[in-house]
């Protein structure tokens, strides 16, 4: 409709498009170049996007085996007729010979051995995961009590909701951070669930959605002798199941990328890092040789909602837009 | 209504019946009082409770484990608007969102407008766009700080070995119509040096704003895309009848009133998104606020003032400005949505 599209304006279409796509995906090329390289070629910014993959002797596991007095009396016998510097030397080249590896395999094995990753990553899952079925915990019955059923104080219950949709959890995190360092609460898993326990989007949204559910069905449900509070789970969550999904992918994008709140709540103990915390500790201690193993560790944060994204592309942008659908 | 219906079919039950119906269906104050509950508390304890929480201590002089609390007025709000720490916030936080805003939500409009048209490929450049709205933020931050080191980067080594093209050198100096390049930009860098970007006290709000722009355009671009599928196709036809010849006059009778629904939405989540930028200031500046505090956004001020100093009158105040702000932004939309923004 827009124009009849000649082959030279789509051409030109294309070409503006394809430009904007390359600086879009510039930085993911980058990152997962990186995670490849040797930190020479990193530093030199030589070897294409995959590196030369020759092998490199990776210094720290060198060093660490570094053998000591015992190691080398108790070589000797292997070591026949050989002097001490020898022994040392065949020590050297055998731990040389363990240490030496391939930059790919050097970068993501370090990921995960500099620093606790899969705890990480772990923590990631716990946190989102258990955000959001509190989530729905709360505001199913709330998006139910506020569409379907009627009683005095509805609409000022509707009224604060929609009030506070006008607060944004991170505004208010100096007041919540300090309620819970007053409660003893920061440095625990709860610090990092308990402020996004409430969507009151979540609200609003289901109640959009059970609008739309006929009042029938709830009737029925009534003559059937089912209490509200059956209703909400028996009936209501398996009609709201796309709605859910969507949610779901809206809530789990949000707080596994998120980066602020878990900086200010959780301070020092490593066992709680999510996986954002987690990879900003790595760049504080990072010298130019982990570079690779750093951005492997990006890599691997960024990739499991990445590659959900492209699997499930349409129910993504669904989920992420979800905001607009008002 | 379906009530009334109710009773009408079911005539013949007794009365008993009916009557304990009609409690059921016309009044749940208990189980909708029950229902509601939890929300309820968390909706005071965890969303109400802090801003008036934040409003009190904006009035104070706390600080975490102290024992002196004093009230001290409106002294924080004082220190705000006349420290030149404060006014550099202001202006980083105001340079972030007025350049972020109206460029991603352009960018948003003209990458939907163009990914529309295309008679194949949209989808492609569709899931590209929408790649950084999915990527950690913070992680992407690290990645464009290597990016843009001024000596290893691969954005200086990029543009320095342009230079030696003639073909790239000619068209960004401009020497093939005969200008002086080293009057140029990218001349004058040719010759002495690329910028340090995020070093730079004179780059460094614009380079960030640019990866602010990089993360946003495709979550509006999106929302643009679904925008568009809901304007009438007849719509065109009619404006090309009325003699609307060219693509401008079609996107200006057409596209754009009946998109206005959507840029109010777009333009709304945008600014709120991008009061609230933290990943990338934080990233590139762990000790604070960037080159001549020129990056010192509200986000991290709070963060900076608050949390890691202790001020926590000074933060609270911060605060309630930046809810202040945000409502405003969000009480002007709901208000142009009740206007009705679309025009046709």
């Amino acid at each position: 409709m827009m124009g009849r599209s000649n082959p030279f304006s789509e051409a030109l279409k294309h070409a503006v498009l394809l430009f904007g796509a390359l600086i879009v995906i510039a930085p993911f090329y980058v990152m997962v170049s990186y995670s490849l390289k040797s930190p020479g070629e990193i530093e030199r910014n030589v070897g294409g996007f995959f590196g030369e993959q020759a092998p490199m002797v990776d210094e720290k596991c060198v060093k660490l085996a570094e053998p000591n007095r015992e190691d080398i009396a108790a070589a000797r016998a292997k070591f026949l007729g050989q002097n001490d510097r020898a022994i040392a030397a065949a020590f050297k080249a055998e731990t040389v010979e363990r240490c030496t590896l391939t930059p790919i395999v050097f970068n993501y094995t370090q990921a995960f051995t500099a620093a606790p990753l899969l705890r990480y990553l772990l923590n990631g899952v716990i946190v989102t995961v258990s955000i959001f079925f509190i989530q729905i915990i709360v505001a199913l019955p709330c998006a139910y009590a506020l569409s379907k059923l009627r009683f005095w104080g509805r609409d000022v219950v509707f009224g604060i909701v929609i009030f506070c949709l006008l607060i944004p959890v991170h505004a208010i995190a100096l007041p919540l951070y300090i309620m819970l360092s007053k409660a003893g609460l920061t440095n625990t898993y709860a610090a990092l669930i308990v402020p996004w326990t409430i969507s009151v989007f979540g609200i609003f949204l289901m109640r959009q959605f059970f609008m739309t559910v006929p009042d029938d069905l709830v009737d029925a449900a009534r003559m059937d002798g089912m209490t509200e509070f059956s209703i909400v789970w028996r009936v209501m969550l398996p009609t709201a199941v796309p709605a859910l999904l969507a949610f779901a992918i809206f809530s789990v994008v949000a707080h596994w990328n998120d980066y602020f709140w878990p900086r200010i709540v959780v301070t020092g103990n490593r066992e709680l890092f999510t996986p954002p915390l987690g990879l900003r500790e790595f760049r504080g201690d990072a010298d130019g040789s982990m570079y690779g193993p750093m951005m492997a560790t990006a890599t691997i944060i960024v990739t499991p909602l990445i590659v959900a994204f492209l699997i499930a592309q349409r129910r993504f942008i669904e989920g992420i837009t979800l905001s607009g659908m008002k | 209504m379906v009530n009334l219906a109710l009773e009408n079919q079911t005539g013949g039950i007794g009365a008993k019946t009916r009557a304990s119906a009609r409690t059921k269906v016309v009044s749940h104050g208990r189980s909708g009082w029950l229902l509601t509950a939890p929300a309820l508390a968390l909706m005071i304890i965890i969303l109400i409770a802090p801003v008036l929480i934040a409003a009190g201590l904006s009035f104070s002089s706390y600080s975490m484990g102290s024992p002196n609390f004093e009230w001290v007025g409106w002294e924080n709000y004082e220190n705000l608007f006349t420290r030149r720490t404060y006014e550099r916030m202001f202006i980083a936080t105001f340079t972030y969102v007025g350049v972020v805003v109206p460029v991603s939500v352009l960018l948003g409009l003209g990458a939907a407008m163009l990914v529309n048209s295309l008679r194949w490929g949209g989808e492609i450049y569709k899931t590209i766009y929408f790649l950084p709205v999915m990527a950690a933020l913070l992680a992407m931050a690290i990645v464009w700080e290597f990016m843009l080191h001024p000596t290893l980067g691969i954005i200086n080594d990029t543009l320095k070995s342009g230079c030696d093209v003639p073909f790239v050198y000619g068209l960004l100096t401009s020497s093939w119509l005969g200008g002086n390049p080293a009057s140029t930009w990218y001349g004058n860098a040719c010759e002495n040096h690329f910028p340090l970007w995020l070093g730079d006290k004179d780059y460094a709000i614009w380079t960030i704003c640019f990866v602010g722009i990089w993360q946003a355009f495709g979550f509006n671009m999106v929302l643009y895309l679904a925008g568009l599928t809901g304007v009438p196709r007849e719509l065109y036809q009619a404006a090309e009848m009325d003699g609307a010849r060219s693509a401008w006059q079609r996107f200006r009778l057409v596209t754009w009133p009946m998109l206005g629904p959507t840029t109010v939405f777009v333009v709304t989540i945008t600014s709120i998104r991008s009061f609230q930028v933290f990943d990338t200031i934080e990233a590139f500046y762990p000790q604070g606020g960037g080159p001549g505090k020129t990056a010192y956004v509200m986000m991290f001020a709070i963060y900076e003032k608050a949390i890691k100093q202790n001020l926590i009158g000074v933060g609270a105040a911060i605060t309630i400005l930046f809810l202040l702000f945000v409502m405003a932004v969000t009480v002007t939309q709901r208000w142009l949505v009740e206007r009705k923004v679309h025009y046709a």
